[in-house]
């Protein structure tokens, strides 16, 4: 998947809808990037960390980002979420996947 | 690939020729000219999204029939599809109106669609009405070169260039800017120098007073990932106006319109070329204003405030959301819609500082009936997103408004799909009525339940046509 001599990690990604798909991801490249060459669709959308949309939650080892992570705040970094667009796995992990993850990152204020 | 390049016999733009082909020139004369010589809506074309959901789809640009006596009528008859999944397309413009009405042998056919998350644009070619091709793609690496990103309004701007307002820098952060391409679809650079604002959404140009107006959202960082009650608090949210200089391309004027005036979006002006008049929807604060000029002054005045209404289901009174106005061909009302309560509003503007409710209309929404038309499917959403026949008898809606704040409101709009809407309006008596027959289903596609945004008409619509 990657000619790159970096370290590999095994990722188990988990749908609320109980799917699950493994995948190999290396230690120099995005969750997202990966999932897609494993034809593996994750919602994204601005893919440089601003929107939010591939908002994924570490259930177990580490993640790290490669630019700041600007569409999480505070609370949703120590909550475990990380933007699977720019995450690179620092361990072998397993993340939270699919947009309804994203819709937790906010609610509806006034109800 | 020019449009200006393609021949066409009216070298010497006669405006009278408008009469006997009105549809292959880039406009009209007049605004009356407008409503005069078009024809009605056969086809609309309606940015439908799958960002933000798990369908692995990518967005596409819906081709609707809107001809009663076709057999495919309320059908969405073809799907652009992007080349590229996670754009989220949103609002879209064409590459020519008639402020271009002076450029020999220019063409309103190709459509500039951005994709609001991804920053990449598209040029559609409808060339042929019913299937229209993409044609170019400028990918988000050269528009993050000019340090912008998430496009939003595309105006075509006089002499063929295309104009978009960007909302943040390369990194989702502030500030944003314009984006200027040339008329063959080149990005050329930036159109404002940097620093002149912070904030951008919409904006709306009057040539004739040498004006523009841009409004505020948020940094994209900010609004991207949903609506946080504590940005609005932390002052992340936008409140101004920006007045420009047109031709200096210099802010000229800042108007904070206060605590009233919690995140203005779109902005329209009066058609006629002469007014210096428009309306501003102040979306979270739910007011509308009247921006206007006295004394070489612009101003902005409250005019019309959607109060909030308790709901029993929220603990907080729930505000309108007015995230959609525009304003008829003629200049005498003004539509808006509550995305929030479901209702969208007629208002009189014949007097342009004192607009009069002439007609409410609800469906979906939090307050409108769930299934507006009997025996139809269920409208989760309110009226969103409008768009006014040119001759000001036909109003249609779609009911998403932006896939990340849709799943805080209207989780269901998602799953369900949007629907587009229509009512007839009677300019005369000032009343509008929803059409039982028409009902565009975006919940029924090949490859699932799609929303839908932005509608316009392939002849020019009463949101984009601006007049020198």
């Amino acid at each position: 998947m990657s000619g790159s001599d970096a370290e590999r990690f095994t990722v188990d990604l988990r749908w609320r809808s109980g799917r699950e798909e493994r995948i190999a991801v290396d230690a120099d490249e995005t969750v997202l990037d990966a999932a897609d060459a494993a034809d593996v669709a994750l919602p994204f959308g601005c893919r440089t960390g601003a929107c939010g949309t591939c908002t994924g939650q570490v259930v177990a080892g580490e993640l790290a980002h490669r630019r700041p992570p600007r569409a999480l705040k505070g609370r949703h970094l120590d909550a475990g979420y990380a933007l699977l667009c720019i995450a690179e796995p620092r361990a072998d992990s397993e993340v939270e996947v699919g947009t309804d993850v994203a819709a937790d990152l906010v609610s509806n204020p006034w109800k | 690939m020019s449009d200006a390049d393609t021949p066409h016999d009216d070298a010497s733009h006669d405006h009278a020729d408008h009469e006997h082909h009105g549809h292959e020139g880039p406009g009209y004369s007049t605004p009356q000219a407008a409503i005069e010589e078009s024809e009605p809506e056969t086809v609309a074309y309606v940015m439908g999204l799958y960002t933000g959901t798990d369908v692995d789809a990518p967005d596409f640009v819906a081709v609707v029939d809107v001809d009663p006596a076709s057999d495919t009528y309320c059908e969405i008859i073809d799907r652009v599809e992007m080349p590229n999944r996670g754009d989220e397309l949103h609002h879209f413009g064409w590459n020519a109106c008639s402020s271009s009405c002076h450029v020999e042998g220019l063409e309103r056919r190709h459509l500039v669609v951005p994709g609001v998350r991804s920053s990449r644009l598209h040029v559609v070619d409808t060339k042929n009405r019913r299937n229209p091709e993409i044609v170019k793609v400028i990918e988000p690496e050269e528009v993050f070169e000019h340090d912008l990103s998430t496009p939003h309004t595309v105006h075509c701007i006089p002499d063929g260039e295309i104009l978009i307002s960007m909302l943040g820098d390369a990194d989702g952060d502030l500030p944003g800017g314009f984006l200027l391409l040339n008329d063959d679809f080149e990005v050329t650079g930036r159109w404002d120098p940097p620093g002149e604002i912070g904030m951008n959404y919409d904006y709306w140009y009057q040539p004739r007073h040498d004006v523009m107006i841009s409004s505020e959202w948020a940094a994209p960082k900010t609004f991207l990932p949903g609506f946080d009650l504590e940005d609005v608090e932390a002052g992340k949210y936008g409140r101004k106006l920006n007045v420009w200089n047109w031709s200096e391309r210099e802010v000229v004027q800042t108007l904070d319109l206060g605590e009233e005036g919690h995140i203005p979006l779109e902005v329209r002006f009066l058609h006629s070329p002469e007014s210096t008049h428009a309306y501003v929807g102040a979306a979270l604060s739910s007011n509308v204003f009247h921006v206007y000029e006295r004394d070489g002054e612009w101003r902005a005045d409250k005019a019309i405030d959607v109060e909030s209404r308790e709901h029993e289901d929220w603990e907080m009174p729930v505000p309108g959301l007015v995230t959609d106005l525009l304003v008829s061909m003629d200049d005498r009302y003004l539509f808006f819609s509550n995305w929030l309560h479901g209702d969208v509003r007629m208002y009189d503007v014949s007097d342009p500082a004192n607009p009069r409710l002439a007609d409410q209309l609800w469906a979906g929404g939090h307050f409108g009936p769930r299934h507006p038309i009997d025996g139809e499917r269920a409208v989760v959403g309110g009226p969103q997103m409008l768009q006014l026949s040119l001759d000001g008898t036909r109003l249609y809606w779609t009911t998403s408004l932006f896939s990340s704040w849709d799943a805080q409101f209207y989780p269901e709009e998602g799953e369900l799909g949007s629907v587009m809407l229509k009512a007839d309006v009677d300019p005369r008596k000032g009343t509008m009525s929803l059409d039982p027959d028409f009902l565009v289903d975006f919940g029924d596609l090949p490859d699932g339940p799609a929303r839908a945004h932005e509608i316009r008409w392939p002849d020019g619509d009463c949101t984009s046509d601006v007049w020198l």
